[in-house]
């Protein structure tokens, strides 16, 4: 009887080390964080069948409750015009969607649209997406009314990840209360007074931090440990965010063009590096990283908190509660860098099919939909950006300006044209260790105060550099 | 007429056919959940595997990385000249929070476990508020104390200031180098759970024992050391064993705390960690896999090194010493 016992035991332990060892995939979804999953729709679907699109939602906007009651309202409207395809959106808290993403993918199941996510999403994973070039060319899909920036952002040589949906231009936020109880004139808004650069943001900055006293760092007895007011911060972004509009030649890409040498140890970004280190630890102007926690730890919002006075952003920081601040605010285009010129980063949303997706000319179907000019205001209100499209333009003006009166709008809209390509989210090899390594020279910055800038850069270079040679050693 | 006569089974064989019954659901969900990943994830070791993609078989090449460039580390002290020099980081990191963790929380809970075995008014409750802490865990303490140690905004460094005297107080989760103290600090909130079992363990010590020490007239300090001590080792053996493995298994705290970064400046890059970025963040699967068992052999060589060494200080009652 034991040696049954243990015989049957034998088999079975045998039987799921095989099923394990050969079935990865499987194990990978076993491991993925709990939820419930989509009800598959991968097979193409039987005669007088819905064919059935997941949209996958979960990697940028679109989590919020009233998001979600918005995108329910696209779905039904959808399905209740069409008789031969079902939209579903299937929401996924941010911190679990990159383990849910894998997990559907391995597991065969992947979604029919992923989105709408932007260009770091679509760089971490580049592979996984579906060219939609041949469905454009196949039907000849006009695509002359998207701006053209929004166009070439998500487009590699190989890929074309999506149609465009909104555009997420940057510019500052400044705080006109504060800027009157300094006594200081507003910046301009002008994109061609060339005054408005960086030299004149620190000096401007400079003025708009207070100490617990109301003492700038221009006053004796000012004590950095007590500010209560930053005169500047653009700490909502990464590395590379940080440091394009100091205007490498690459702009937002710390590559060459080949992407086998770094560059982030550039001039210009060795430059800007310093000159954000000088003003967190010398002048006092940008938040060092306690001070960002405790701005975590108070409203968690530095510019509508009242922690910050200038707030460099994008139009998504506007449904962060931009209607509801106690003071007084406009916004302004970014100054200037040192060698004169305006790089203003930009962010820009689609929806992405991936590659493994099944139904996917219904999803193809969907994706159109979604930003046809009939809808992609609507779609746009539900995620906060601009539509991509420039017919659309007006209409998602006239709601902006309802939504938040007195608001130079010129501001945004011009703001497009200075936006930074290569993208400060682009693609480079192993692009997840790349840019973790770049973030912890961030962190090193806003950490450190007696810190040689400029060896940081190069380490930080190097370190880089072997990762980029690991992977070419690789292909 | 009886068609088929009834087999009869022995009293024995039908306690270990029951036995065998009870235990086999629990055995094919422990072949199925965890030996079969467990063997999936050594295979997986020995792969280039990202995921999405086929498992593609590179032979040693995860482990040759994690492994080279030792030598010319000690020839030029430059960790950078290590095959993965994160890898080294993040097990340094971990053996630092070990290093300082472990022994805090066996001498803490200890020491609360004999204050709250006294014969004062309303142990009881002074049990259940020192126990209480340890049910809540995980990410609800952590948010509580990433407020606590805020340098700004936090209420120990008023508190280290101008109750203590000390002017220039840690920045804690910000500062690179208290970065791993304070999630030690933070970990202290769970001693409850071993002082629990210290507790039951002292009030199992007979006090007959005590008794005689007395007799013989032995002070306070000599019945603790010569009686409850040894009598506790079992339980120090226990909460050694289980403590070492779970501040190797030290995850969720950091990961909240940091939003996965292992920041400021990588000081808090813990293995699970940096192991976790590999498998989710860079989709290298396979060199996950690789940590993943290279951390098994770790820690299954400290468990043997703390099972080897009890012989020499664990105190088994009845047990003569040297005699397994």
């Amino acid at each position: 009887m034991k040696n049954k016992l243990f015989r049957l035991l034998a088999l079975l332990a045998l039987a799921s080390m095989i099923l394990a060892a050969c079935g990865g995939g499987a194990t990978v979804t076993e491991e993925a964080p709990s939820g419930e999953a989509p009800a598959p729709a991968s097979e193409a679907p039987a005669a007088g069948e819905k064919a059935k699109v997941v949209i996958f939602v979960g990697f940028g906007t679109g989590t919020d409750p009233d998001q979600v009651a918005a995108q329910e309202a696209l779905a039904k409207k959808f399905n209740d015009s069409h008789d031969n395809i079902e939209m579903e959106f299937l929401i996924v808290p941010n911190e679990e969607a990159r383990e849910r993403f894998l997990a559907m993918v391995a597991g065969d199941n992947a979604p029919q649209l992923v989105g709408p996510h932007g260009i770091s999403t679509i760089a971490n994973f580049l592979d996984q997406w579906e060219d939609i070039t041949p469905y454009i060319e196949k039907e000849n899909y006009d695509m002359s009314d998207f701006y053209g920036p929004a166009t070439t952002l998500n487009k590699y040589p190989d890929l074309n990840a999506g149609l465009p949906l909104g555009l997420y231009p940057s510019f500052i936020f400044y705080n006109k209360d504060a800027f009157d109880a300094a006594g200081l004139d507003y910046p301009t808004h002008d994109y061609a007074d060339t005054s408005w650069n960086l030299d004149a943001l620190r000096e401007m900055a400079m003025q708009l931090t207070l100490d617990a006293d109301d003492l700038t760092p221009n006053d004796e007895g000012f004590n950095p440990a007590t500010i209560k007011q930053w005169g500047y911060a653009d700490t909502w972004t990464d590395a590379r965010g940080q440091l394009t509009m100091f205007g490498a030649p690459t702009k937002g890409r710390p590559t060459t063009d080949d992407y086998k040498t770094a560059t982030f140890n550039s001039p210009e970004w060795v430059f800007g590096a310093q000159w954000l280190h000088d003003g967190i630890f010398k002048d006092y102007f940008i938040p060092d990283a306690a001070g960002q926690s405790a701005i975590d730890a108070d409203t968690g919002d530095p510019f509508g908190g009242g922690h910050v006075a200038i707030w460099y952003s994008h139009t998504w920081y506007m449904s962060e509660g931009l209607n509801e601040l106690p003071f007084k605010y406009d916004i302004a285009p970014l100054f200037f860098n040192q060698d004169g010129e305006r790089i203003s980063r930009i962010h820009a949303d689609l929806f992405t099919m991936p590659k493994t997706a099944k139904n996917k000319d219904a999803a193809w179907e969907v994706m159109k939909w979604l930003v046809a000019p009939e809808q992609i205001v609507d779609v746009c209100k539900v995620y906060g950006c601009l539509p991509a499209r420039e017919s659309s333009q007006e209409a998602y003006l006239n709601y902006m300006k309802e939504r938040y009166p007195g608001i130079d709008y010129d501001v945004i809209f011009t703001a497009i044209d200075y936006l930074d390509d290569p993208n400060h989210e682009s693609w480079v090899p192993e692009w997840g260790k790349v840019n973790d390594t770049l973030n912890n020279a961030q962190t090193t910055i806003y950490t450190e105060p007696e810190l040689d800038v400029t060896n940081l850069m190069n380490i930080t270079n190097e370190d880089m550099q072997k990762i980029l040679d690991e992977y070419w050693a690789k292909q | 007429m009886t068609l088929f006569k009834p087999h009869k089974m022995s009293l024995a064989r039908r306690e270990a056919l029951a036995g065998y019954a009870f235990i086999i659901p629990w055995i094919i969900g422990f072949l199925i959940f965890t030996i079969g990943p467990m063997l999936a994830s050594l295979y997986f070791s020995f792969t280039d595997y990202n995921i999405i993609d086929p498992p593609r078989w590179i032979g040693l090449q995860n482990y040759a990385r994690v492994f080279s460039g030792i030598p010319e580390y000690f020839k030029t002290g430059d960790p950078r000249q290590l095959g993965d020099p994160l890898f080294w980081k993040s097990l340094q990191v971990t053996l630092y929070f070990a290093s300082l963790a472990l022994p805090l929380n066996l001498i803490l809970s200890f020491f609360l476990a004999i204050l709250l075995n006294q014969k004062v008014p309303g142990v009881n409750v002074w049990r259940t508020i020192f126990f209480l802490p340890s049910i809540i865990a995980g990410v609800a303490v952590t948010l509580l104390w990433i407020r606590i140690l805020n340098p700004r905004m936090g209420i120990l460094n008023p508190f280290l200031q101008n109750v203590l005297g000390i002017q220039n107080p840690p920045g804690w989760l910000q500062d690179p180098n208290w970065s791993v103290p304070a999630l030690v600090l933070m970990s202290l909130w769970g001693v409850g759970g071993s002082m629990i079992i210290y507790l039951a363990g002292l009030q199992g010590i007979p006090t007959d024992l005590y008794d005689a020490a007395k007799v013989d007239g032995a002070n306070a300090w000599q019945r603790f050391w010569n009686v409850t001590f040894p009598m506790m080792t079992p339980v120090l053996f226990y909460n050694l064993v289980l403590g070492m493995i779970g501040t190797f298994q030290y995850f969720t705290e950091v990961y909240v705390a940091t939003s996965g970064t292992g920041g400021p400046q990588r000081s808090t890059l813990f293995y699970n960690l940096y192991l976790y970025q590999n498998a989710f963040r860079y989709f290298d699967m396979g060199y996950a896999s690789t940590m993943a068992w290279i951390l098994f052999v770790i820690v299954l060589l400290l468990t043997a090194l703390i099972f080897r060494s009890s012989d020499a200080w664990v105190y088994y009652e009845g047990q003569l010493r040297g005699r397994g």
